[in-house]
């Protein structure tokens, strides 16, 4: 199927919307695969419930093939080569997630079936986890298929709306439900936000489409400047995808989400939604140019909104997981920083147009999404694994204590993953904050560059303590051991990422490379071509006209 | 369109073009009185508490307001929504189908899409029949 709707859309007089087919196959082979998860996850016979995440994994795998192997690059699109790194990216994080993610429902019913009672359809969750999990995942490779305002909203509330059921289910405590509760309804606000300002772009501009000949790009382009309504809808827009990033003004619900729902949930929430966002706030910044106000950089309105957001997103994430407690916490609010640290490669742009690899802030932000999506991993995995024998994840920080001696595995996971994240040389980590540093020096952002070296420092406080709990300090004797899940592959999900974060270190440079043609900004030669053909085509016909 | 909108505007048509409107209201209209009328004139008289009362056949109208009732009346609107949505989008592929060359490329196309997009409510009609929905038990 793949190859036919190649071929299709490789001849000239291919129809728009079956080109634009051959663009969401890995799409389709997710949704595809949702659908088989969901019948699977029902049947009565436990073998083929579990088999219900094979064929997600499966699925999984075929997409990113399918991403790899499939078109490019977009017409028509400021940032054409985007698409297949983000989705082999999507597809391979998924892919640890789902690993993290076993063993979350079900527990209580599948032993109860294997103790010989009837199987109990209606309290069995384990298909719709898994299925939403899919859908999720298929919504974050819609946004990065995204050349529409309405097709990016679509896909963001794809990517949205199965996370907060996933909360909700994700574990029996009334935490989670009152978790699930609090991220639906901040969603739901957030979308409405989003919305409104999707509108005002829309009603100032004429346009839904992004890029293109009839766009919102080619009409502020044509302006020279945003205009006070586009303005508003920018800013709200981007507002509301704070939320999906969780940057300031909101990120309220960041703690408490992740605190509620399962580790692997929130190793899940942590990458999903932001790369979400991040793919939004591209296309977005994308379509309002980076010429318009002077130089290379953004209009100055949404610069300074941009600038301020970033600043306060950093300082606030790393100052207030100083004073936490709970791993789980400490890691939401590193999640916040983290976004904040990214937030400068957008600010910073593409540069000017072919500059080399550390330049471009967009390649260094796919670069970034990356790393933190396979580092990030490894943290949670560790919460995940390890149980309270009264009950519960082991989340305190003294929980973790002299971890390195009585599990080592774990150990040495969280101490890597720390390490990683807090930007040690060494590690990938490391190279992405340096991305970001290059791109926002060579932008000229030097207050904010200054900003980001100073949180980096006080992030090491709490990353030392994640890093020093297991490795340094000795565990009570009094104190009762912890129990280490049964679940074999979230241990086996920790180990991908701590194994990871080091051996991708010697291929960085080329991933780097390959990040920064994912960003490669304006529009490619046969895009070009194509956008110059079709102008001319139009031109011809408005000239028959009159 | 430009050249439609002055022909609307226009006061020669009259009132002409809008008499199917009226017969349909005035069907309306009539319909309802008259139902009123026969059940006054032929209708049975007996009253009785339980037929003095709103709702003289559905919910209790007396009490309190926090009553549970059961999550199967959730589930059957949920479902209803599922085919009802469904059915409200195939009416607009409908109408563009109908008028596409069945030469052109796009015919397939459309084909398809509306054919993945029944079969994912069959794939959601598969599920609530496993999850017992329309077990009325």
């Amino acid at each position: 199927m793949m190859s036919l709707l190649a071929a299709m859309s490789a001849g000239p007089d291919v129809p728009p919307m079956i080109a634009k087919l051959s663009i969401i196959v890995p799409e389709i082979v997710m949704f595809v695969g949702t659908c088989v998860v969901l019948m699977l996850g029902l049947s009565k016979t436990s073998t083929i419930r579990r088999a219900s995440v094979g064929a997600a994994g499966l699925a999984l795998i075929i997409a990113g093939i399918a991403a790899a192997t499939g078109p490019q690059g977009v017409a028509d699109s400021l940032l054409p080569h985007v698409m297949p790194y983000a989705k082999v990216l999507i597809a391979a994080v998924g892919f640890i997630l789902l690993l993290l993610l076993t063993g979350t429902v079900d527990r209580e019913v599948e032993a109860e079936a294997d103790a010989g009672k009837p199987f109990d359809v209606l309290r069995a969750n384990r298909a719709e986890f898994y299925a939403f999990f899919m859908f999720s995942l298929t919504g974050l490779m819609l946004c990065a298929s995204a050349d529409d305002l309405i097709w990016l909203f679509l896909a963001l509330e794809l990517t949205s709306l199965p996370t907060y059921v996933m909360v909700s289910i994700s574990t029996a405590r009334s935490r989670s439900q009152e978790a699930g509760v609090k991220y639906f309804f901040l969603g739901a606000f957030s979308a409405a936000m989003l919305l409104m300002g999707f509108t005002f772009i829309y009603g100032a501009t004429g346009y839904t489409q992004l890029f293109g000949y009839h766009s919102i790009a080619s009409v502020i382009g044509a302006q020279g400047s945003l205009g006070p309504i586009a303005t508003l809808g920018f800013v709200m827009a981007i507002v509301g995808l704070c939320f999906k990033i969780a940057a300031v003004p909101m990120h309220f619900y960041t703690p408490d989400v992740y605190q509620g729902a399962a580790a692997g949930v929130s190793a899940m929430l942590a990458f999903v939604p932001k790369t979400a966002g991040f793919l939004g706030l591209m296309l977005l910044t994308s379509a309002v140019g980076w010429g318009l106000g002077g130089g290379y950089g953004l209009p100055s309105e949404l610069r300074l909104l941009l600038w301020v957001v970033a600043a306060l997103t950093m300082t606030f994430g790393n100052v207030l997981a100083l004073m936490q407690r709970s791993v789980k916490r400490i890691l939401a609010y590193s999640s916040i920083a983290h976004s904040g640290y990214m937030l400068v490669g957008i600010i910073a742009g593409p540069g000017a147009w072919g500059a080399g690899a550390p330049g471009n802030g967009l390649g260094a932000v796919l670069f970034y999404l990356m790393s933190y999506g396979v580092m990030n991993v490894g943290a949670f995995a560790v919460v995940a694994s390890l149980e309270k024998q009264s009950g519960g994840e082991a989340e305190d920080v003294d929980d973790l204590r002299g971890l390195c001696k009585t599990h080592p595995l774990l150990g040495w996971i969280m101490v890597i993953s720390s390490v990683t994240m807090l930007g040690l040389p060494f590690a990938i980590g490391f190279l992405g904050k340096f991305y970001l540093f290059t791109a926002g020096l060579r932008a000229g952002e030097v207050a904010l560059i200054v900003v980001m070296g100073l949180n980096s420092a006080i992030a090491a406080f709490y990353y030392l303590r994640l890093a020093g709990a297991p490795l340094l300090e000795h565990r009570d004797e009094h104190e009762a051991s912890l129990v280490v899940t049964a679940f074999n592959s979230r241990k086996l999900a920790g180990l991908i990422s701590a194994v990871g974060v080091l051996a991708l270190l010697p291929f960085a440079d080329r991933l780097a490379t390959l990040s920064d043609h994912a960003a490669s900004y304006g529009a490619s030669s046969e895009a070009a071509q194509a956008s110059a053909s079709q102008a001319e085509h139009v031109d011809a016909r408005s000239v028959t006209d009159h | 369109m430009t050249h439609l909108a002055p022909q609307l505007l226009a006061a020669d048509i009259g009132l002409a073009a809008y008499i199917t409107v009226m017969m349909l209201i005035s069907m309306a209209v009539a319909f309802a009185v008259a139902n009123i009328v026969l059940s006054l004139i032929i209708g049975p008289r007996r009253t009785g508490q339980v037929k003095a009362m709103t709702y003289e056949s559905g919910m209790e109208p007396v009490g309190t307001a926090r009553k549970r009732f059961n999550v199967r009346f959730y589930i059957i609107a949920m479902t209803f929504l599922l085919f009802d949505v469904e059915v409200i989008f195939l009416y607009p592929w409908a109408v563009t189908y109908a008028n596409i060359d069945p030469s052109s490329a796009y015919q397939p196309v459309f084909l398809g899409r509306v054919l993945f997009f029944m079969l994912t409510t069959v794939v959601a009609y598969l599920y609530g029949y496993r999850k017992g929905v329309f077990r009325f038990d």
